[in-house]
């Protein structure tokens, strides 16, 4: 599998590092709300189709990268820096 | 000024190796710079840390993913988002990049101890990185003055290309060693010298 | 010359002799003979002994297909099983051993099973080693013994016991085109790409590029295919942009069009040349794949099909024609399809006598009657054969005629031949296709299975796609004068007389019958996944090559279905064998990436023992003349307390964490809090992971108001950062700090006890080190012998103690001022195992103790908690489960017995508990110079309430049982006073 990264470009899996769901959102870090935290450390849905997921460019740029990736066919849908998206989000 | 120790120094074997059959296909040395530094750039400041950089290194570094540029005694080039490296043969170019570098524009950090900086020049230098690193090192896809990171295992590695048939290589000092022993044998089939 | 060499022709060199040893025999073949050639040129008819039957068997194929000639090729100590003697190149000095027989060849004993008829039918494991045994052997352990005899009589090659001495190495490789296979369909695929400028990859399996116009007869562009395959390949070794590699097979087919391909560089050399691997793994990353993998000959089922004698048609015309090699010199050829013409013909050019050609079909294409006046021999269309004789070698077979799938017995008779060519019809090779995703396509008139659409970027070409003819392989373009034969075969796999009259296999290599195929029908393992491991058919290591269609094809048929319902398995990695050496190439053995610190020279000339942590060597003792590791951890963590040690500390993670918001990302990293700390000065700081468990801890340095140099374990260095990274980049991209991994930039010693101090003073120039101006968990920043220091007074040891830092370069050269300084207070250098001690006496916790199941809490380390601010983790570490009563907490123990302790025995409360009523496990041990004993740090329920109580450690696996008390883990100095003084 191929991810294409926007820094260097395409490059192979071996290079990356799996983060983690991408949609969960971190509940306000303040909060005390167990069900909420509870939510975003453990619950993950197993999606068939396309899935938003953090990659870390770890054998390369670093980055930290947001994709969404088919789990049925491992094609690469979209791919962004996370940082961008977390702003994008944020700005939301 | 105390000198840097080389980390390959048990293992640096100057003269000829490997296969004689056609001389030597490849040379390797370890180029010691005396700074290698890396500069780090807040989002939308990109501008100014490179212009810092030219500025202090009189280069011309492109702010492109990859892009760099080198001369006799020193190089620079992108090899992360915002991130460079700056390499010069004397020392010192850490405080002068601090000095340039204030902290609304980015970060300096001195890696001058913590890399080690090796050199592979020859017809088939392509051909024997290619047995470590999953990257094309053919000239239309790695040109000149070009740089980018990647990792053969656990080996991180920057590399820049410094002619058709020459690239530069910064990996981890604690690595370098075994990184550089690998390297050779990986090259013993094409025969290779040590400079 | 040999009996079965041809007198001329076939593309080997006559004048180059090669010598090789078979079974102890020397034999001798020419360069460009496979061993299978070679063999067949010396008149060894039998090869090998069948799987379960021991049935004598010869060679078969002419490729990769080979299911019976399987060999082991000796090299020195190393033994290769398993390689199919149609894909070894004979070098002077090859050894090669049969397989599967006792005590040789031509006498083995274990062909009794084949005189045990269907005893080993399928599914016989299931049926006798399922279940009880009853009667008078009830409750032996009968079947294990019986299993013992089974497993040695069933089987192929044996694998040697030598660690495998070779060089591989892998190779990443780039191309626009990649072209698998170079028959005229891959060569002519590659010069058009060439053409066109690109950048092409042309990978070859065997020695010699050409596929089928090495054997088949034909005219391209008014050249013999010969003369045009070496005019093509030529011209491509000329070009620029054509990376040729022969001896290589292209296994896999992977996401994106990236290709795994294993070249055999040195197998077919008597000795490799200096660095050069014997095999090369190649991960290939292709933007087009020209698949033109040929196709496989498949065999016709019938009695005795397996005979020594018998092999595929295509295959012995490529001996006959290819390697100047006759398979028989009175042969018979039985075949569905026009193809076998064309080997009558090539068989009849090279002096081999055509007895007879058997057609099952009634009519055959004026091209094929052609062929046949040209072959000679007589024609019986509308015949089958039914039988075969022999043992070691054919030597009649019966023919009948065959009409509508019916057999009659009028006008049954035998001929006699010495060799039978079978073609069966012909299997596309479309098992990379599939690999790559979509599921076969069954192709009614070629009776073959297609490939399917593309799902990847590939095209096909010439067999592969069902393209038989050398003119449709090439494509329009050129001009080819060829037998206009008709490649469809008659719809008939399998001979069944109505009379049982021997076993007729379908797959040769695991002994699979017809039966066996219906019997797993009878029985309901009729679905193709079933029937395939019920029976094991095509799940040998020629992967059913030869052998799946005609399986499918019987299966089909006994459930009265057509075969494209029937179904078909997905083709998986890897295509052919994969040696495991190739895979792991690089990262075992001496090439496995290893860690060094800037003083690993000194510690190796000073006597140190190393032990490997992680990638990374530290010094574990130095052991000074005879001592034992005990004495020796015992003597130097002694002088610590006594005197001054000094340890190497450099592989401590350590992070560079820079930027306006470096003390607020701190706050939220770790536990306490760090934004208040001042310029210069330390603090020991813990962090979670975000469900409340304990993830790392270490000391962080201010060096100036937005720089920090953070530490943290040597094992999590890497966790950490990529965990500082995540939050940067995925949770708080608002904040401005970067993290650069600084780990190698620094060298570090500890210099710890009473005259820590004094030893710094004599070699610290330009600071101050009195209790002002370097107080507990102060920094300064001074020289030692002229290179830049940063020295922060911290304690691991609990004594005075000082980590001094320096550029990694100027590592050995300040450590060497440092032993210097300390010669007259004997300073003492130690290793990981006085480290461990000095710190289990203060009760200080690591990576035993921060194990991922830990709370803060578990530690006593909840006074790290801070209750002002919000960190990662915060949220959950007063969850229920992290807060219960009966969670196991950090306690110290005591040997009560003066026997050591071990890491991970259980603790239990009274001797006579078992295992399982354990309440806790010991995590670290030494014995303590301090206090004189044997002691330990332990995770116990209940911790701190059972400090005075006694406690057992149960240890069955080491056999160490005995009394400990249960107390405090600070053991020394539980006031710190040393330290601090």
């Amino acid at each position: 599998m191929l991810i294409p990264c926007p820094y260097c470009g395409p490059r192979d899996l071996s290079e990356f590092t799996y983060q983690g769901d991408a949609t969960r959102v971190r509940p306000d870090p303040g909060s005390t709300d167990q069900a909420a935290w509870n939510a975003y450390v453990y619950d993950r849905v197993n999606t068939a189709g396309d899935h938003s997921e953090f990659w870390q460019h770890s054998g390369g740029c670093r980055a930290h990268l947001r994709i969404v990736r088919s789990t049925l066919t491992h094609e690469v849908k979209s791919v962004a820096y996370a940082r961008d998206s977390i702003h994008e989000r944020s700005r939301a | 000024m105390v000198e840097i120790v080389s980390a390959l120094e048990p293992v640096y074997r100057r003269g000829a190796h490997g296969n004689r059959d056609g001389g030597s296909a490849i040379t390797l040395w370890e180029t010691q710079p005396g700074s290698i530094v890396q500069v780090t750039s807040w989002p939308g400041k990109e501008g100014a840390a490179l212009a810092a950089i030219n500025a202090a290194a009189s280069l011309d570094v492109t702010a492109d993913a990859g892009a760099g540029v080198f001369s006799d005694t020193r190089s620079a080039f992108g090899f992360a988002p915002g991130r460079w490296l700056m390499v010069d043969q004397a020392e010192g170019m850490g405080d002068t990049l601090r000095d340039r570098i204030d902290t609304q524009t980015g970060t300096v950090t001195d890696l001058s101890h913590g890399r080690t900086a090796i050199a592979i020049e020859g017809e088939r230098a392509e051909w024997v990185l290619s047995k470590l690193f999953a990257l094309d090192f053919s000239l239309a896809a790695f040109p000149v003055s070009v740089g980018k990171s990647t990792a053969h295992h656990e080996f991180f590695t920057l590399i820049q290309r410094t002619a058709t048939d020459r690239f530069d290589l910064y990996v981890y000092r604690s690595f370098a060693r075994s990184f550089w022993q690998l390297l050779c044998t990986s090259a013993e089939e094409v025969g290779y010298t040590v400079d | 010359m040999t009996a079965h060499r041809t007198q001329r022709g076939g593309r080997i060199d006559r004048s180059r002799i090669i010598r090789f040893t078979f079974d102890g025999t020397a034999m001798s073949g020419h360069s460009g003979d496979t061993l299978a050639s070679a063999l067949m040129a010396n008149g060894i008819s039998v090869v090998g002994r069948s799987f379960k039957y021991h049935r004598p068997r010869g060679i078969f194929a002419a490729g990769i297909d080979e299911p019976n000639a399987l060999v082991t090729v000796i090299r020195g100590k190393l033994r290769e099983p398993n390689v199919p003697a149609t894909q070894i190149e004979i070098y002077d000095g090859l050894t090669v051993e049969s397989q599967n027989r006792f005590p040789s060849l031509s006498f083995d004993v274990g062909a009794i099973n084949g005189l045990a008829g269907n005893l080993f039918a399928a599914g016989f494991y299931y049926k006798t080693f399922m279940g009880p045994v009853v009667g008078p052997l009830k409750g032996t352990r009968f079947w294990m013994f019986c299993e013992q005899f089974i497993r040695r009589a069933a089987g192929l090659g044996r694998a040697g016991y030598e660690a495998d001495t070779d060089r591989y190495e892998k190779m990443f490789a780039f191309c626009d085109v990649l072209v698998v296979g170079s028959g005229p369909a891959g060569l002519a695929a590659a010069q058009r790409a060439a053409a066109e400028g690109k950048r092409v990859i042309l990978a070859e399996q065997d020695g010699t590029l050409g596929g089928a116009l090495r054997w088949r007869s034909a005219t391209i562009d008014g050249q013999p295919a010969a003369e045009w395959l070496d005019t093509t390949e030529a011209e491509l070794r000329a070009a620029g942009n054509v990376t040729i590699l022969p001896r290589t097979t292209v296994w896999g087919y992977y996401d994106d069009n990236q290709f795994a391909a294993l070249e055999r560089v040195t197998d077919h050399k008597s000795a490799p040349a200096i660095g050069e691997p014997r095999h090369r793994q190649w991960t290939i990353r292709a933007k087009d794949v020209v698949l033109a993998t040929g196709a496989f000959e498949r065999p016709i089922v019938f009695p005795g099909n397996d005979r020594p004698g018998i092999l595929l048609a295509g295959a012995a015309a490529r001996y006959a024609a290819q390697f100047g090699t006759l398979p028989g010199r009175r042969v018979a050829i039985f075949t569905n399809n026009d193809s076998a013409y064309e080997a009558a013909v090539a068989l009849r050019d090279a002096g081999a006598e055509i007895a007879a050609i058997v057609d099952l079909r009634a009519g055959i294409s004026p091209a094929a009657r052609d062929l046949a006046r040209q072959a000679g021999g007589e024609l019986l269309l509308g015949h089958a054969v039914t039988n075969a004789g022999g043992t070691k070698r054919l030597r009649e077979i019966d023919v009948q005629p065959f009409a509508g799938g019916t057999i009659t017995d009028r006008g049954k008779r035998s001929i006699v031949v010495d060799c039978l060519a079978v073609s069966g019809g012909w299997s596309p090779a479309i098992h990379l296709a599939s690999q790559a995703g979509a599921a076969p396509v069954w192709d009614e008139a070629l009776q073959a299975f297609l490939p399917p659409a593309p799902s990847q970027r590939w095209t096909g070409a010439g067999a592969f796609a069902g393209k038989f003819s050398t003119a449709d392989a090439l494509g329009g373009e050129f001009e080819v004068d060829e037998a206009e034969i008709d490649y469809a075969p008659a719809p008939v796999f399998e001979i069944r007389p109505a009379k049982k009259s021997g076993k007729s296999f379908v797959d040769f290599q695991h002994d699979v019958t017809a039966s066996d195929i219906r019997l797993a029908n009878r029985e309901g393992f009729q679905s193709v996944e079933h029937l395939k491991r019920y029976t094991t058919l095509g799940m040998a290591t020629d992967q059913g090559k030869t052998s799946n269609v005609p399986g499918l094809a019987i299966m089909a048929a006994a459930r009265g279905i057509p075969i494209s319902q029937a179904g078909t398995t997905r083709f998986r990695p890897p295509f052919s064998a994969v040696s495991i050496g190739s895979l792991a190439a690089d990262t075992h053995g001496h090439f496995k990436p290893e860690r060094l610190t800037p003083m690993h020279d000194w510690h190796m000339q000073h006597g140190a023992r190393m032990y490997s942590a992680g990638l990374w060597y530290r010094p574990m003792i130095y052991g000074a003349g005879g001592e034992t590791i005990e004495q020796a951890y015992v003597r130097e963590a002694a002088a610590v307390r006594e005197s001054v040690g000094i340890v190497d500390v450099s592989t401590l993670g350590k992070i560079a964490v820079q930027g306006p918001d470096a003390g607020a990302f701190l706050d939220r990293v770790y536990t306490n809090m760090f934004s208040t700390l001042p310029v210069m000065k330390a603090r020991y700081g813990l962090m979670l992971r975000e469900e409340g468990i304990a993830f790392d801890d270490g000391t962080t340095w201010r060096l100036g108001e937005h720089e920090f140099l953070m530490t943290t374990t040597t094992a999590n260095a890497g966790k950490v950062m990529q965990h500082l990274e995540y939050y940067l980049d995925c949770v708080w991209p608002d904040l401005r700090v970067h993290v650069t991994s600084v780990t190698d930039e620094w060298a570090g010693g500890a210099v710890a006890g009473p005259n820590a101090r004094k030893v710094l003073e004599v070699c610290v120039d330009g600071t101050a080190l009195d209790n002002d101006a370097l107080p507990f968990m102060g920094i300064v920043r001074g020289e030692i012998a002229g290179a830049p220091v940063l020295i922060c007074r911290l304690s691991f040891s609990g004594e005075l103690a000082y980590e001094v830092y320096c550029g990694a370069g100027h590592g050995t050269h300040v450590w060497d001022a440092l032993m210097a300084a300390g010669k007259p207070f004997a300073i003492t250098p130690y290793g990981l195992e006085a480290l461990g001690t000095l710190r289990i006496e203060k009760g200080h916790v690591t990576g035993a103790e921060i194990d991922g199941r830990t709370s803060p809490r578990d530690l006593y380390l909840d006074w790290m908690l801070s209750k002002k601010k919000p960190y990662i983790g915060s949220a959950m570490v007063d969850r229920e489960g992290l807060v219960a009563e009966d969670r196991v907490r950090l306690v110290g123990i005591v040997s009560l017995d003066d026997r050591p302790l071990n890491g991970g025995a259980h603790i239990v409360e009274r001797l006579e508990d078992e295992p399982r009523d354990s309440i806790g496990h010991i995590t670290a041990v030494c014995y303590s110079p301090a206090l004189g004993k044997y002691i330990g740090l332990a995770l116990v329920k209940g911790g701190k309430t059972r400090h005075g109580q006694r406690a057992h450690i149960s240890d069955p696996l080491r056999n160490r049982f005995g009394p400990v008390e249960i107390v405090s883990h600070h053991f020394f100095d539980p006031e710190g006073s040393r330290m601090h003084g």
